[in-house]
């Protein structure tokens, strides 16, 4: 990362006489310091090996939910309490690698243990199995996921109510990873996972980072097509929460839809898409859009921003205030989008309907096969079944 | 019943003999067969339809009825359902209290307490029904109508969906029955044709000078066949309609009064230490405020000085021993996880 300007580092000055004349006496106390540092090292070592046995012995994997390129997840619980359950996710030692972690799994580590919220999967423990293999140990959420249900048009029906209640569990998740600095870059219903309550939990840290710093480049190549948000598909590097709102407020268009809002094929069949759905990038709307890498002129169907009228048409189920609240959350211009706090505080929460209680929210049997099959993706990763056109391969490096 | 109690005759008089002449008209059923009684629950008079069409249609008036003189109004006058006026009476009071009085046994902690409450409402009741320190009682029921208003229509929802569902549920116990019935009736339809079919095809082939013993062997083969049908299908009548009915359960409390929506989940971020400002001023952050190439994107610097602010500030007021003293467990654990994830940057930064 960056050198911070808040810290100024000061020059090295040249060793006064006195520090000169204390200098052996230093050596020597700098030279047993080591000593005891390598042995403390080993000590620690010792320590860290100890404690991850004492972990992993806390759970047993009981069987095998789902196998996928990235992880393995298991069922497994507490070896003292066999009625608490847990999923295990195995992270297979990847090809590419060979030598230390995947950056899925450093990234979901490091994030879902620093993010304790009602509404985002725990990570309960982590620890190393044999062959170096890294164990995620996660809060077990059987109920199938939000993709599951939205799909499921025959099968389950719902009102404003529940999406109202949905999307306010969503909503607090992401405010909490944004008001930790977190950017969770993978927002969609296949990645918010249903628990045994009905509480909808975030899940998937696979392509989370935090905030970057100013100056600091970040990929583009984030966020599954259908959810990414235009300034990604136009390539910006700087950006900020604004891309995971996009994605909560194309969520949003699906629940209210039952089905994908601007389904794209590639990249710039997505970004077609979005003007014809949300409304075309122009100056005149985002200024400077014009100059960012990857934009693409869209002159013939200009349509500028879609009106108030063309959202009340298609979305009017959820109510004026609720198309009030997604238009604010699908703004082109990701400086005219709501943050994830905004949302939160919009009036839509207060109208009537009240949101449904979670424990009467409509269900589905997804169990623990389904949430096997949520966790061995990758982030970034589409079912097959869904469509195979949008499966696409990630792009970490940084360019 | 009146009417059978005429043709019987004044011999043996069965006890509504009397009710055949109105108290007030004195006119009799003999010459007006249509007539009818009805009593006001206010005193329980009795009196014929016309004579309560004749005195009550213009508006409230006293009861005809010579020392009563309570005034009556003609909307409150109804059939009588008991023969004994004092059992009507008993009815309509201890409907009157059960629906004030409707605790329910799971309300209280035991069964002692639940049974000192029935004693205290027969009193009640009681008291209604003998006239017994009528208005202090009334004022009882009154007092505890007000106080008790809430659980009240809390549990008269609960009885009327119990109501309900009991309903539901013999509906439709009602519907598998009919439709086991229909299914027996249909497949015993289909033997009786199944068997005149064959009858009718044996006796073609005999006519046609076939074998009989083929077709007999035939026809008892497909009569095995038509009846493993007919068991099957019978199978999936029953099987269709639901196995059993769980009746009495213990219905699901009361839901508590709902608060208002927080759509936060009742969780404030707020640092008591510093309050972020508008704009941080720093020359190294110029570039990042107004270039076009950072800021298209939605770039924005101040989610940056928040960040510098709130790592700058985290851990300030957490005393590790103080949360492992509390067992404060999980909340510390994620606190220093943050910090040390926080220091985990800081190294980065330096590197």
């Amino acid at each position: 990362m960056a050198v911070s300007p808040m810290i100024t580092y000061e020059q090295q000055s040249d060793p006064s006489p006195s520090d000169t004349k204390q200098l052996p006496l230093r050596t020597t106390s700098v030279s047993s310091l080591q000593d005891a540092a390598i042995a403390a090292t080993q000590q620690a070592q010792d320590f860290a090996e100890r404690l991850n046995e004492e972990t992993r012995s806390k759970y047993v994997k009981d069987k095998k939910l789902g196998e996928g390129t990235y992880a393995i997840v298991y069922l497994g619980h507490l070896s003292r309490d066999p009625s608490s359950l847990v999923a295990i996710k195995k992270i297979k030692i990847n090809t590419e690698f060979r030598d230390g972690l995947s950056m899925d799994a450093i990234r979901e580590v490091k994030y879902l243990q620093e993010l304790s919220h009602p509404n985002i999967i725990a990570l309960d423990a982590v620890f190393s199995s044999k062959n170096q293999n890294l164990n995620l140990v996660l809060e077990y959420l059987p109920l199938g996921d939000l993709e599951m249900l939205i799909r499921d048009t025959n099968g389950i029906q719902y009102g404003t109510a529940e999406v109202k209640a949905w999307m306010g569990m969503l909503g607090r998740a992401v405010w909490f990873c944004h008001e930790n600095f977190v950017l969770h870059r993978d927002i969609k219903p296949n990645n918010l996972l249903i628990g045994a309550d009905g509480e909808v939990k975030l899940a998937d840290f696979g392509l989370a980072r935090s905030f970057s710093d100013p100056y600091r480049p970040m990929t583009c190549q984030v966020i599954t097509r259908w959810y990414r948000p235009p300034e990604l598909l136009m390539g910006a590097r700087f950006y900020s929460g604004a891309v995971d709102v996009w994605s909560v407020g194309m969520v949003f268009a699906e629940l209210i839809l039952r089905s994908p809002f601007v389904p794209g094929s590639t990249d710039v069949h997505q970004l077609e898409m979005i003007c014809e759905g949300v409304g075309t990038p122009a100056e005149t709307n985002w200024p400077g859009v014009t100059s960012l890498p990857g934009y693409v002129s869209f002159d013939k169907r200009s349509l500028g921003a879609r009106d108030r009228n063309y959202f009340v048409s298609r979305f009017g189920t959820a109510g004026p205030i609720g198309v009030d609240l997604l238009m604010s959350m699908l703004a082109l211009d990701p400086r005219k989008r709501c943050t994830a706090r905004q949302v939160l505080e919009h009036k839509w929460w207060s109208v009537e309907p009240q949101p449904t209680d979670k424990q009467d929210l409509p269900k589905k049997g997804g169990g623990m096969e389904k949430m096997g099959e949520d966790l061995k993706r990758r982030g970034g990763e589409v079912d097959d079944s869904r469509s195979e056109r949008v499966a696409r391969k990630l792009d970490f490096g940084a360019r | 019943m009146s009417k059978a109690a005429q043709k019987h005759g004044g011999s043996s008089a069965p006890p509504g003999q009397d009710d055949d002449i109105c108290p007030v008209c004195k006119s009799a059923r003999y010459l007006n067969p249509n007539m009818r009684f009805l009593v006001n629950p206010t005193c329980y008079h009795k009196m014929c339809e016309s004579c309560v069409d004749r005195i009550f249609s213009q508006g409230p008036a006293p009861c005809p009825v010579a020392g009563c003189g309570r005034t009556l109004r003609k909307q409150r006058f109804r059939r009588q359902t008991f023969e004994d006026l004092q059992i009507e009476r008993e009815v309509d009071i201890r409907r009157r209290v059960s629906t004030i009085f409707n605790r329910r046994e799971e309300e209280f902690l035991d069964l002692r307490n639940w049974n000192d409450y029935l004693e205290n409402v027969e009193t009640l009741t009681f008291n209604l029904l003998y006239n017994i320190e009528v208005p202090e009682t009334e004022a009882k029921l009154a007092a505890y109508a007000a106080q008790n208003s809430d659980s009240i229509s809390r549990n008269a929802a609960l009885a009327s969906a119990e109501h309900d569902s009991t309903e539901a549920a013999f509906a439709a116990q009602k519907q598998a029955a009919r439709v086991r019935r229909e299914e027996s009736l249909r497949e015993d339809e289909e033997d009786r044709q199944d068997r005149l079919r064959e009858d009718r095809e044996a006796q073609e082939r005999i006519a046609q000078g076939s074998t009989a013993k083929v077709t007999l062997k035939k026809s008892t083969a497909r009569r095995k066949d038509g009846a493993k049908g007919a068991a099957s299908s019978g199978n999936a009548g029953p099987s269709a309609a639901p196995a059993f009915e769980i009746q009495g359960l213990k219905p699901v409390a009361a839901p508590e009064p709902t608060k208002a929506y927080d759509p936060f989940g009742g969780l404030r971020i707020r640092s008591e230490y510093f309050a972020q400002q508008r704009s941080c001023e720093h020359p190294w952050l110029d570039k990042a405020k107004n270039d076009p190439a950072i800021v298209t994107g939605g770039y924005d610097v101040r989610e940056y000085c928040a960040r510098a602010m709130v790592e700058a500030f985290a851990g300030m007021g957490v005393f590790v021993d103080d949360e492992v003293g509390t067992g404060g467990g999980q909340a510390a654990a994620t606190e220093r996880a943050a910090i040390a994830a926080g220091t985990d940057n800081r190294t980065e930064d330096v590197l």
